[in-house]
């Protein structure tokens, strides 16, 4: 559908005149054809269809938590199992009525969000991997199909619980519904999902760790989609279970969880479209092939759901699309304002300490790898690590970014002890990390990128795609000196090196951080990106009153911009002083040149 | 109380003789093969084969280890080779072959429950308990499978290079190491392996289409736990594997099901890098 497409991506901030005429007629096409479709329709396909679209709900809550986030779950066919069950074992426990079905579905949404949170937690925290995290939605229905095998007359045990007087619905009536509540989901879905806060999630399936550097705590953003997502399907689940009248064990299985992950891949991940299309597909297609050719029918499925991955790993939708529009891609974005925000308040005081470590050490066993590391650096301070290979400046760096990577002492930044705590709350102190390979968002275009960089500061909108995009000076005068003001609308996968820097170096800048730490910023750049690079650094030591960290190799580059160098030497700080006293020193010449004991070595 | 130990060591060892194969190619490639249970099933239905011939289980063993192999690395040259860089996608590619395999079976097998005589029965008198005969072997499997795995790693220059591989591959392969090859041998053994400890299950266990799926869960988290080593699986078997059989004897056996899936999870969420060191 093109035209749903088309509107998400040009018609950005509060939908436009046409977006919204096309909106309205497609929202009547589909309340037209749901009305109509049942009378048309044989009984047969219709009652399929029912059941269809409940399983399709729940496949497009599969397609955000994979798709979108890149969690890949087994785990929402408990949700949906949960539904199936608190309307199954309220309405055989109390019998039906009107109190019941409330109590049913409170129970179906208060039971999903528990179970979603405390699996949330269990796999989402600073420093889990996306395996990890299918490893426990994998865990989640398991554990839960032999709850309800040991459940006895209460669930039913292994044959399920049938018989229960449910919700008294014709059939034709049970089909609008369904089709109502699926076309709204995805509606609602693909609103959220084209919005600021969709960008936000794509943000996280692209690049986790970055996210946490630019101060988002992940783990919660991450927690909250599978809490929503969990109730939606169980809500699903519900309404399956109230039409069919029955609740069987397969309903909240693993094996289901990994049908409705087949739904998604060949459907298209990431599309929301796909996953509907997918669901519905399979569904109908397995009512009618499953009972003549039950194992061929699987058999198809493993084959499909193979090729796919390998050849089409976009799915059915993304073919279509690609036949549909050629390589040709819509540009994103392009209508982004870039706005200066309001200036902060001029830094206070020049000799505010912004970063105090006091024997700072880092052991792996017996081996140190820093010890006894000592400094203070203080506002409009450009401070150089030097060091050769292995002497720990990127190790310094990360403890000096992540409260739990350091072994022994303590660090402060902007004047708050940084603990244990993770990336996310020490950004929000007021520190800026570039990694030393550029992390952007690659999906995201350039502008998504910034404006997730000022997540901290700007909430997401849930609804719309905003066209105003306010930056602080520091980083408009990146993106402009750098060139990216004229492809804001350009996917970052697609900038050269040089780009992708100053893109994450504007990012990071987005963050009015009053400490930027920044590893080898340099490593691979033309000339002429170098020394734009050291304009830039330099302004933002002297005008901005930055306190930046730079971890260099080159001796010259570093002459030209520091104020002060340290020199790390095998794990300890072997000079302190300023770029004369260092780069004169005997021990840097003995440590770059190789002349050896020439003078008498440094203290 | 004896029975009990020896029901957790002989659990353990056959848990240990399933993950092996898993724990290898995970090490090596660092994807899951959730094809694995069906590589498994492979293995039982050879020896189920082999045994109608009327082969002796000396003959039987090997079979389903080449019958294994062969389907692995097949698996790797059509499939799992190209989702190296996507993990997430070679599960879901593998567990889609599995699909395929266990269906391949049912057509050709159908998907009655159908047993294999042990090649041997009785029982063992052990300090005063009789215990299956089998269940003991399976001690001595365990160990020779650990022994040839250690041996293999560490003793031939195959060993070496998976063990650069595993190490630093980049540099490895700087090194001349082809690890196109170490990948393919690679997930060929640990296919085999899967088939063995098929094979090896088949007395114990009935044999029919599903028959590996419920054992994949319990060794994926093994492996995950382990951390990679071959010694730290044997210790995550012995301790997991012996909890199972704990909370399946005294409190219910569908609980002692679930124990190794929770407890791992549990564990790996405090420590996420499992039982091994730091």
């Amino acid at each position: 559908m093109p035209e749903v497409q088309q509107l998400g991506r040009t018609a950005t901030a509060p939908f436009g005149a046409s977006a919204k005429l096309s909106m309205v007629v497609l929202a009547l096409l589909i309340v037209g054809s749901l009305a109509l479709a049942p009378l048309v329709l044989d009984s047969y396909m219709v009652n399929i269809l029912i059941r269809a679209f409940f399983v399709a709900i729940a496949a497009v809550t599969v397609d955000i938590v994979w798709g979108y986030c890149g969690t890949l779950t087994f785990g929402q066919s408990a949700f949906f199992g949960i539904g199936v069950y608190a309307l199954a074992i309220v309405f055989t426990e109390f019998g039906f009525g009107s109190w019941q079905a409330v109590v049913a579905i409170a129970a179906a949404v208060v039971a999903a969000a528990a179970v979603a949170a405390l699996t949330g937690w269990l796999s989402f925290y600073p420093g889990s991997t996306p395996l990890y995290a299918s490893i426990v939605s994998l865990v989640v229905p398991i554990v839960l199909v032999q709850i309800i095998y040991s459940g006895g007359t209460f669930t039913g045990s292994s044959s399920g619980l049938v018989g229960f007087e449910s919700f008294d619905l014709e059939f034709e009536n049970w089909f609008r519904l369904a089709g109502l509540s699926l076309a709204v989901v995805t509606a609602v879905a693909l609103i959220v999902l084209r919005s600021d806060t969709g960008r936000l999630l794509k943000a996280l399936r692209d690049n986790d760790e970055r996210c946490t550097y630019l101060g988002i705590n992940t783990s919660r953003y991450r927690i909250v989609v599978l809490v929503v997502t969990g109730i939606v399907a169980s809500l699903a689940g519900f309404g399956y279970a109230a039409v069919g009248g029955v609740a069987a064990p397969e309903n909240a299985s693993f094996t289901f969880g990994t049908r409705l992950i087949i739904m998604v891949a060949l459907g298209g991940r990431g599309t929301i479209i796909g996953a509907v299309v997918g669901a519905l597909c399979i569904e109908v297609a397995s009512a009618y092939l499953s009972g003549s050719l039950p194992y061929v029918w699987e058999l198809i499925i493993g084959i499909a759901l193979i090729a796919v991955i390998l050849a089409f790993p976009d799915g059915l939708v993304g073919v279509i699309r690609r036949l549909t529009r050629g390589v040709q891609q819509i540009p994103r974005g392009a209508a982004t304002r870039l706005l200066p925000t309001m200036a902060a308040a001029a830094a206070d005081n020049a000799s505010q300490v912004a970063i105090e470590v006091r024997e700072l050490g880092k052991h792996f066993g017996s081996l140190s790898v820093l010890d006894g590391v000592r400094f203070t650096a203080h506002r409009a301070e450009l401070l150089s690590l030097v060091g050769p290979n292995g002497a720990g400046k990127t190790t310094l760096i990360r403890c000096l970014s992540d409260g739990r990577e350091r072994s022994t002492g303590f660090v402060a930044i902007a004047g708050h002890a940084i603990d244990r705590l993770p990336p996310d709350r020490i950004v929000q102190f007021g520190l800026g990390r570039k990694f030393q390979a550029a992390s952007v968002f690659e999906t995201l275009t350039v502008a998504e990128c910034l404006r997730v960089a000022r997540t901290h500061r700007v909430r997401p909108s849930l609804t719309a795609a905003s066209v105003d995009l306010e930056l602080p000076p520091a980083a408009i005068s990146v993106v402009e000196r750098s060139g990216l003001a004229d492809r804001l609308g350009e996917e970052a996968r697609n900038l050269s090196h040089g780009l992708k820097q100053a893109l994450e170096l504007a990012m990071v800048l987005s963050l009015e951080p009053e400490v930027l730490l920044l590893d080898e910023p340099t490593a691979g750049l033309t000339r002429a990106e170098r020394q734009a690079f050291a304009d830039i650094l330099t302004a933002l030591a002297s005008r901005d009153r930055l306190c930046i960290v730079l971890v260099e190799h080159d001796l010259d580059f570093v002459r030209e911009i520091s104020s002060r160098i340290i020199v790390l030497h095998q794990g300890k700080i072997a000079l302190d002083g300023s770029v004369d006293e260092v780069v004169n020193s005997a021990l840097v010449r003995e440590i770059y040149t190789g002349q050896s004991k020439v003078c008498e070595t440094a203290p | 109380m004896l029975t009990v130990a020896l029901d957790a060591v002989t659990t353990a060892a056959l848990l240990f003789i399933i993950s092996s194969g898993l724990l290898i190619v995970f090490g090596v490639m660092k994807i899951i093969n959730f094809a694995h249970a069906a590589f498994v099933t492979v293995g039982a239905y050879a020896a189920l084969v082999g045994a109608r011939l009327g082969l002796p289980w000396v003959l039987v063993l090997p079979l389903a280890f080449i019958a294994g192999a062969a389907c692995g690395g097949l698996t790797e040259i059509t499939i799992v080779r190209r989702l190296y860089q996507r993990p997430l996608d070679a599960i879901l590619a593998t567990w889609g072959l599995g699909t395929v395999i266990g269906q391949i079976i049912t057509l050709i097998f159908g998907r009655e429950v159908q047993f294999v005589q042990a090649p041997f029965t009785g029982t063992i008198d052990l300090l005063g308990v009789d215990y299956s005969a089998y269940r003991i072997a399976m001690i001595a499997a365990a160990v020779i499978v650990a022994l040839v795995f250690a041996g293999l790693l560490n003793g031939t220059r195959l060993g070496l290079s998976t063990r650069a591989v595993i190490m630093n591959e980049m540099l490895a392969q700087g090194l001349g190491v082809d690890s196109a090859r170490v990948r393919l041998l690679t997930f060929a053994i640990g296919s085999g392996l899967a088939a063995l400890s098929g094979a090896l299950i088949t007395p114990l266990s009935s044999v029919d289409p599903n028959m590996g799926l419920p054992w994949l869960i319990g060794a994926f988290m093994l492996v995950m736990v382990s951390g990679g080593s071959l010694l730290t699986l044997a210790v995550s078997c012995l301790v997991l594997g012996g909890l199972q059989v704990i909370v399946s004897t005294f409190i219910n056996p569908i609980l002692g099901g679930l124990t190794i899936a929770i407890c791992a999870a549990i564990v790996l969420r405090i420590r996420p890098e499992g039982f091994a060191r730091a």
